[in-house]
């Protein structure tokens, strides 16, 4: 049998030969082999990538040779669409993510941690505990879901990735073309991300202890700054609370019952007469002014501590492999009362049997993790952005309003010219309770039996079951003036299963010495189901007791609801890799895919994709002529892939009996009667979205793998995009209109990937590696439905921020272009203008040149997608000393800060920002920002480049110093320690920007499409400080 | 694997096979009645399609002010000021929920022709053709309320195979043809007794309003007449049972869409959304928002009288207006006295608040602090979309006050009157039109102010109402019925739609502008065209229908 040495796993198609003679046979896909040879033969094993070795028979029947690996990473085994591959024989565009630097990135989530690891992936995240961080492989391929494929251990998931720990992860794969994806066929549109979990080896148990302790401090200098008291009535004449007339006057009291600011007197405030209660009509309130200002983002930020543990064991014997983990997660936010808690076990186990034709085994996970609080726990990123979240009432909490009242409650807008902010820190505290569990398994089983030689069968069931509750409380705000007095509780639960059930049938076989071919073909069957049933009751008897917030006590506005999905695909597909004499290679896959979603018409879509390489190196001009060429290969690939991820049903006509949508009281009274309406119209014709991708690359590693890297050009059209065309209400009312294959979109790109390694081959005790990832990617919407050139979208008030616009990048913004500020009446008479246009009013540019300001003047004002997008890796060590640091940089793109709405234009009585000490006044004449003013025009109200901004930024993602302990030296071999790293990790350490907002990653908010780069408030990411140690005996 | 393993049935949804029986077409014909509130679910943003119509019937007249802060809701702002553009949100919120009414009529109509066509167990002939009388009195009424916005609008009838139709023919043929199937084929009795559903009285109403909407008097005359003989006489009637949600479809009420706020855990969505950013905003006012819909003060002012209890329909109410507390410093405002001797009608402290004066059991109106933004919207509040404070446990949404369940009339009886008046001054029967007017006015000097009103013992102001001696010229009748509807159905969404057919919204929006822009920046300066009698037709609408429907001229 022959083996790897380094980690004991076979080597299937090895070359045996016996010296000086013709026999020679292969290794099997198990790495075992059979030869007769006599006890003086000497045989010589060798293997691509492996230094051949060459062993004496003897008197043996049995013999186990483990091969060296040649010292570079061409000969990693890449798991690629439902078989492995080594790295050098790779024909299409896969990332192999170097999983020993993402782990080395403390993240709750891995494919947080992927950020800036592979090229042509693009990864958003924000500073929420447990969040989901966007991820964009090779750009937005679809108005629709963009989120790619997962494969865990060979199972295919749609969803968030919160549930698998990093630490876990043993390789990380990502299929960016359709060569190498269309294999996973309609889902693959938006990439695949393969994804396989760490397994035993054979020998004695390892056992590894990691763990981590820090803390995330806010960065305080990214605060936005709002005007002081004094410097809001100085700024805003007349308003209300601080007097008449020339001169503003602080009010001492904002609120004493329900007298309010300047009129209180001493007697109202009188202590005595304070009573917090539940009944509106006797609570009376007594909420000092803070003359002095409140800073609300200090206010609802604190350091947070985050704290990481996983022990882990594995090892096996010589016919089973165990592999075992669990894992403790908690991270607090720095959002206050936020958070996320993961704990998680894995067990994967692997069992050989007759001779070991037969394997068998599983891998199994099971995570339970908690979050709580603001923007912890969206299914898609970016969701919990909005107006009324604790962050949208930040910018808006007038400074002058104190966090508590006179007796520590809390304080709020209620009262006169306050505004219509909740206090966000009162926020965020009746929140604090609001938890949400998720009881997440994903497993699989799987057996392979080698039927003949070089035919194995495999069969594997996946199964995917998350059984999820959330509750969530809310209390009577009566300091806010759009309060409340009832509270309620509201309770949901729900599951969502999925199994998967994959039967492969492989042949590898080589011929005539050079032919290398490897068959595939299989079937898959995924059936998923999901429900989640919600309850909700006013008027609970105490507040804020847990133990007491059961649905069943509460007396009022009893609601429940239910809901639910199906779906089910069944796929066949096939798959030959050929190489001839290592040099030329070639891969062919087809996917042919039935699903639900689709009517009887087009219920099947097939997915052709081919490819071929080329490694020139091993062509006897380059081979052992050109030293320092190692490797040099070129790579072409052309396929198709599909989208099928758009709501079910769209072939039929639905009808729905709603109480919310379709009841009337009949009979009068508080009774309704609950009618029928056609909530769905249908498109028969409705069919699989498709992308074509064309690929060119190459792969090289030059002198001695000293440097190693990678170039790819692609080219991705999507067709048929699945577009939920609006139909006009004369055709569908306010049903759902069906989706529609109508749209074009183009996705065109480059990818770098370049490394340099020092010292790797060879013992020197300083070794450096330095990575750099370059992606740019240009997006073009090509079309969008006929008759339709373009959709505004990204709604927000006045503001529609997007427009889908053919012939422009996807999710760009929309609104009028600012020329400057009008500086009199002439210069409105005398310029395009609009309705009720003023002095010291915004002037906008007249595009279309027909004098006046209308509709037609907006345009494209910004694009979201950046020009491209790059990080950089540096890893040295020298002796037992590591450090690393990972950098991260966008260029080019805009963002569109709404929040500015509110800080800056007259929409809302609230905190505004201290770009108004700048604004334009009749002596400050140069300023591009509005004069301040009670009233503007409508047209000032709407979208504009005011709101844009370049969203450039540079970022030190991380920064790492590790140190090895001598364990032998230090602890004796009696402990048995092999390994005993420190280390100390700072996270976005620097952050080199323009962009004025909170934070320049900003995740898409979803609307019907996604708005990309629009920023509602988003949740900042933190500085990190760890402390983390790596134990192994 | 089976065959039908890729066969995944809808969850929790029926096809249209399902329906095709009594059940499913009385559930059909239900739904089109639930579109009456403007909403389709969830509660924020049904404003311009709320039944009350005061956004597009009232804020756009010279009755009220979109209120609150000058920057919430721009887009009303715009349509206050007669400056909207075609992609105003609460355009499409109206055209949208109509034509989602006009398709729910049409698919009930259309689902009961398949199953009176079918085998299977049909209606009796009398339930078949009342139910498609409601369903077309429905329809009638959903097209009525875009014609008299968007004027032109495409008709879309159950056997539209094609719904690419354009909006240049009249439709108002269609409507009164609906509504005179209705009237036809409804009895006076309402539909299988339920106090919702339209009845006769209700849909010769409507077929009169519609016709007086074409000045066809006299047609629609006869139609006025059945339903003042149908019922009682006005001044038998109390004024306050329109506005008392315990007196919900009582006599006067001729069609109102029902509004129900049940703990049935829909939450709000089948109660009065379209008005839930209308009531006072904080203080000790018993809702905490949105503060939105505030009479103006050219409102408060057509209710001051003369001595001899006649309104000043020359315009002269404008002398020396009333102003409330408006404009004080902040020490006179503390000082503030309500003016007892200021001269009105009793209908002025039924139709706003004004501090100083009860507001229903609310207590005494305080002043700016009911108010979300004075200098936006002026010192007054609205009053008639609310209700009894003692009413909010049943009357308001689990959890909303600002929902509450009080029906919306879209016709009552005074209206008719006021319709028949129209009619009788057009026809030159000035002593019938005298006398429904004053009919109206009697009721309304039977109002409880004494009780109401009171405020240290005494009334808060000097109220007085009286029938006048006679109409003594057409012009004089014309102008005193008109100024009549204004005080007897102010903030109850006609306002601007009448000034229209009247052919009067130039001259009254602009010299308003004059009057109430001395006080509030928001109404200074408006002008208004001939576009201005109708709203741009939605633009994503004409963006969706690929050029099939055309924008009305001047947008």
């Amino acid at each position: 049998r022959v083996t790897s040495s380094d980690d004991q796993s076979p080597i299937p198609g090895a070359s045996i030969k016996i010296k000086n003679s013709a026999q020679g046979t292969m290794t099997d896909g198990n790495g075992a082999f059979a030869i007769s040879a006599s006890p003086s033969d000497v045989l010589v094993i060798s293997f691509v990538g492996y230094q051949s070795t060459e062993v004496t028979v003897g008197s043996r029947t049995t013999v186990n040779i483990a091969l060296k690996q040649e010292d570079n990473n061409l000969n990693e085994i890449v798991v690629t669409g439902y078989t492995s591959q080594r790295k050098k024989d790779l024909t299409g565009a896969v990332a192999v993510v170097d999983v020993a630097q993402l782990k080395s990135q403390p993240a709750a989530s891995a494919v947080e941690a992927l950020q800036g690891k592979a090229p042509g992936v693009q990864i958003v995240v924000d500073g929420a505990p447990g969040s989901t961080p966007q991820i964009r492989v090779r750009g937005v391929t679809t108005i629709n879901n963009n989120d790619p494929l997962y494969v865990v251990d060979g199972v295919p998931y749609e969803g968030k990735l919160s549930w698998l720990n990093q630490n876990d992860i043993e390789s990380m794969q990502i299929l960016k073309d359709a060569s190498a994806a269309s294999i996973y066929g309609s889902r693959a549109n938006n990439g695949v991300v393969i994804i396989t979990t760490r397994k035993g080896i054979q020998g004695p148990p390892k056992v590894t202890l990691d763990a981590y302790y820090g803390t995330q401090t806010p960065r305080k200098n990214t605060f936005p700054e709002f005007l002081s008291p004094i410097q809001y009535a100085q700024a805003f004449p007349n308003a209300t609370n601080y007097g008449t007339g020339a001169t503003p006057v602080l009010p001492e009291y904002l609120r004493a019952g329900n007298i309010f600011g300047l009129n209180v007197t001493p007697a109202d405030a009188d202590p005595s007469k304070y009573l917090y209660s539940n009944d509106p009509n006797s609570f009376y309130q007594i909420t000092r002014a803070n003359q002095q200002g409140t800073n609300w983002f200090e206010e609802i930020t604190e350091n947070a501590p985050t704290q990481n543990y996983q022990v882990s064991a594995s090892g096996g014997g010589e016919n089973s492999t165990y592999s075992f983990s669990a894992g403790y997660l908690d991270q607090k936010g720095i959002i206050k009362y936020t958070g996320f808690k993961r704990y998680n076990t894995r067990a994967n186990t692997s069992v050989s049997a007759l001779d070991k034709k037969l394997r068998f085994g599983e891998n199994l996970s099971y995570s339970y993790s908690e979050g709580f609080g603001f923007g912890v726990n969206p299914n898609v990123s970016g969701d919990y952005q909005d107006e009324g979240s604790a962050i949208g009432w930040a910018y808006r909490m007038p400074t002058i309003v104190p966090v508590y009242d006179i007796q520590g409650n809390f304080a709020g807008s209620k009262g006169s010219g306050l505004g219509n902010a909740e206090n966000p820190l009162a926020f965020l505290y009746r929140g604090k309770d609001n938890l949400n569990k998720s009881n997440f398994f994903f497993g699989n089983a799987f057996a392979e039996l080698d039927i003949v030689k070089g035919l194995t069968l495999r069969t594997n069931f996946g199964l995917r079951y998350e059984n999820y509750n959330n509750i969530s409380m809310r209390y009577p705000n009566p300091e806010f003036s759009e309060g409340n007095s009832s509270n309620n509780l509201s309770e949901t639960q729900g599951f969502n299963s999925e199994w998967t059930w994959t039967n492969t049938l492989t042949y590898r076989t080589t011929f005539a010495e050079k032919h290398n071919l490897t068959l595939l073909a299989g079937t898959e069957a995924i059936q998923n189901k999901s429900r989640s049933l919600t309850g909700g009751r006013n008027d609970f008897f105490v507040l804020g007791d847990m133990d007491y917030y059961y649905l069943n006590v509460g007396t009022a506005n009893i609601s429940n609801g239910s809901s639910g999905s199906a779906g089910s695909l069944f796929s066949l597909f096939a798959r030959a890799d050929y190489s001839f004499n290592d040099r030329y290679l070639a891969s062919v896959t087809i996917r042919r895919d039935g699903s639900s979603n689709f009517g009887p018409d087009n219920k099947y879509g097939a997915f052709p994709a081919g490819s071929i390489a080329w490694r020139v190196s091993e062509e006897d001009f380059l081979k052992n002529k050109v030293s320092w060429l190692n490797d040099l290969k070129f790579r072409a690939g052309y396929g198709g892939t599909g989208n099928q991820r758009i709501p079910v049903n769209q072939y039929l006509s639905r009808y729905q009996q709603g109480l919310l949508t379709s009841a009337y009281p009949l009979l009068g009274g508080n009774g309704v009667v609950t009618g029928v309406w056609q909530n769905a119209y249908a498109n028969p014709e409705i069919k699989w979205e498709s992308v074509t991708s064309l690929n060119v690359g190459l792969d090289f590693t030059l002198f001695s793998s000293a440097i190693d890297g990678s170039v790819d050009w692609y080219n991705r059209k999507t067709k048929d995009m699945l577009f939920p065309v609006q139909l006009p209400s004369t055709a569908v009312g306010l049903g759902n209109s069906p989706y529609r294959n109508v749209g074009d979109m183009s996705n065109k790109g480059v990818e770098v990937n370049l490394n340099y390694h020092y010292g790797r081959n060879n013992d020197s005790p300083f070794t450096f590696d330095l990575g750099v990832n370059f992606s740019k990617n240009v997006n073009k919407l090509e079309e969008i439905a006929p008759g339709v050139d373009q959709l505004q979208y990204g709604a927000f008030r006045s503001l529609r921020t997007s427009i889908l616009k053919k012939g422009a990048p996807f999710g760009s913004f929309y609104g009028y272009e600012q020329s400057g500020i009008f500086q009199s009446d002439a210069d409105i008479a005398g310029s395009p203008s609009y309705p009720n246009a003023r002095v010291g009013g915004m002037k906008f540019r007249d595009i279309n040149g027909d004098g006046a300001i209308t509709p037609e003047d907006r345009k494209i004002i910004g694009n979201p997608n950046p020009d491209f997008y790059y990080s950089l890796n540096l890893n040295a060590s020298y002796k037992n000393f590591d450090v690393s640091m990972f950098f991260n940089g966008v260029q080019g793109n805009d963002l569109y800060d709404t929040n500015r709405y509110f800080t800056d234009f007259p929409t809302f009585q609230g905190a505004k920002s201290t770009r108004l000490l700048n604004a334009w006044t009749p002596t400050n004449t140069a300023s591009n920002i509005p004069s301040v003013t009670g009233t503007a025009a409508e047209i000032e109200y709407e979208s504009s480049s005011y709101y844009v901004q370049d969203g450039s930024f540079f970022r030190l993602k991380n920064l790492q110093i590790g140190y090895t302990i001598p364990a032998e030296k230090v602890f004796g071999s009696k402990w048995g320690i092999s390994k005993f790293r420190v280390y100390a990790s700072t996270t976005n350490v620097f952050t080199i920007t323009n962009y004025t907002g909170l934070d320049p990653e900003v995740s898409a908010e979803s609307e019907t499409y996604s708005a990309l780069g629009v920023d509602r408030g988003i949740y900042p990411n933190p500085r990190q400080f760890l402390l983390g140690v790596s134990v192994g005996f | 694997c089976k065959k039908d393993f890729l066969e995944k049935r809808p969850q929790g949804e029926l096809s249209q096979e399902q329906l095709t029986n009594q059940k499913g077409v009385e559930a059909t014909l239900t739904g089109a009645y639930a579109l009456l509130n403007g909403n389709l679910s969830g509660t924020w943003g049904n404003y311009a399609s709320g039944p009350s119509q005061w956004l597009l019937g009232e804020v756009t007249s010279d009755n009220a002010h979109k209120g609150s802060d000058a920057g919430d809701q721009p887009n009303m702002n715009a349509l206050e000021r007669h400056s909207p553009t075609s992609t105003n949100d609460n355009l499409s919120t109206l055209w949208t929920r109509c034509f989602e009414g006009i398709q729910r009529c049409n698919s009930t109509l259309r689902i009961l022709a398949a199953l009176q066509a079918s085998s299977g167990e049909k209606f009796a002939d009398k339930r078949a053709a009342e139910i498609q009388a409601e369903a077309r009195f429905l329809r009638g009424h959903y097209y009525f309320f875009l014609a008299r916005a968007f004027k032109n609008v495409p008709l879309i009838l159950e056997n539209t195979t094609d719904p690419a139709v354009d909006n240049t023919a009249d439709i108002y043929p269609a409507i009164v043809e609906d509504f005179t199937y209705a009237v036809a084929n409804l009895s006076t009795t309402k539909p299988l007794d339920q106090v919702g559903r339209a009845d006769k009285i209700a849909a010769q109403a409507y077929l009169g309003k519609v016709l007086l909407y074409q000045k066809k008097y006299a047609e629609a005359l006869t139609n006025f007449t059945a339903v003042m003989a149908a019922r009682p006489a006005i001044t038998t009637l109390d004024y306050k049972a329109n506005f008392d949600i315990t007196r919900e479809n009582g006599p006067e009420s001729i069609f109102a869409v029902q509004h129900a706020v049940g703990t049935d855990g829909s939450g709000g969505d089948n109660g009065n959304v379209g008005d839930m950013l209308n009531y006072p905003y904080g203080g000790s006012s018993k809702t905490s928002c949105c503060g939105f819909f505030q009479p103006s003060i050219d409102l408060a002012n057509a209710f001051r009288v003369t001595a001899t209890g006649l309104p000043m329909i020359d315009g002269s109410y404008r002398t020396n207006p009333f102003k409330s507390d408006f404009g004080l410093t902040t020490a006179q405002k503390a000082a503030y006295q309500v003016e007892r001797s200021l001269l009105v009608d009793p209908r002025m402290d039924y139709t706003l608040g004004r501090r100083g004066v009860p507001y229903r059991d609310w207590g005494v109106m305080q002043g700016d602090p009911w108010i979300r933004e004075v200098t936006t919207g002026g010192p007054f509040v609205p009053y008639k979309n609310s209700i009894e404070f003692a009413e909010f446990t049943n009357g308001t949404a689990p959890g909303s006050t600002n929902v509450n369940g009080l029906n919306v009339n879209v016709i009552r009886l005074a209206d008719v009157y006021l319709m028949a008046a129209e009619c009788q001054v057009e026809l030159g029967n000035l002593p019938e039109a005298l006398r429904l007017v004053n009919a109206v006015r009697a009721r309304a000097a039977q109002l409880p102010v004494a009780t109401d009103k009171a405020v240290g013992g005494a009334p808060a102001a000097t109220y007085r109402v009286n029938p006048y001696p006679a109409f003594p010229s057409q012009t004089y009748a014309r102008d005193a019925v008109r100024f009549e509807r204004r005080l007897e159905l102010a903030m109850e969404g006609h306002r601007f739609y009448d000034l229209v057919r009247w052919g009067i919204l130039k001259p009254t929006l602009e010299s308003y502008s004059a009057f109430e822009g001395q006080f509030l920046a928001t109404s200074r300066g408006i002008t208004i065209g001939d576009e201005d009698n109708y709203f741009p037709i939605p633009q994503e609408q004409l963006d969706r229908s690929n050029g099939v429907l055309k924008q009305n001229p001047g947008y």
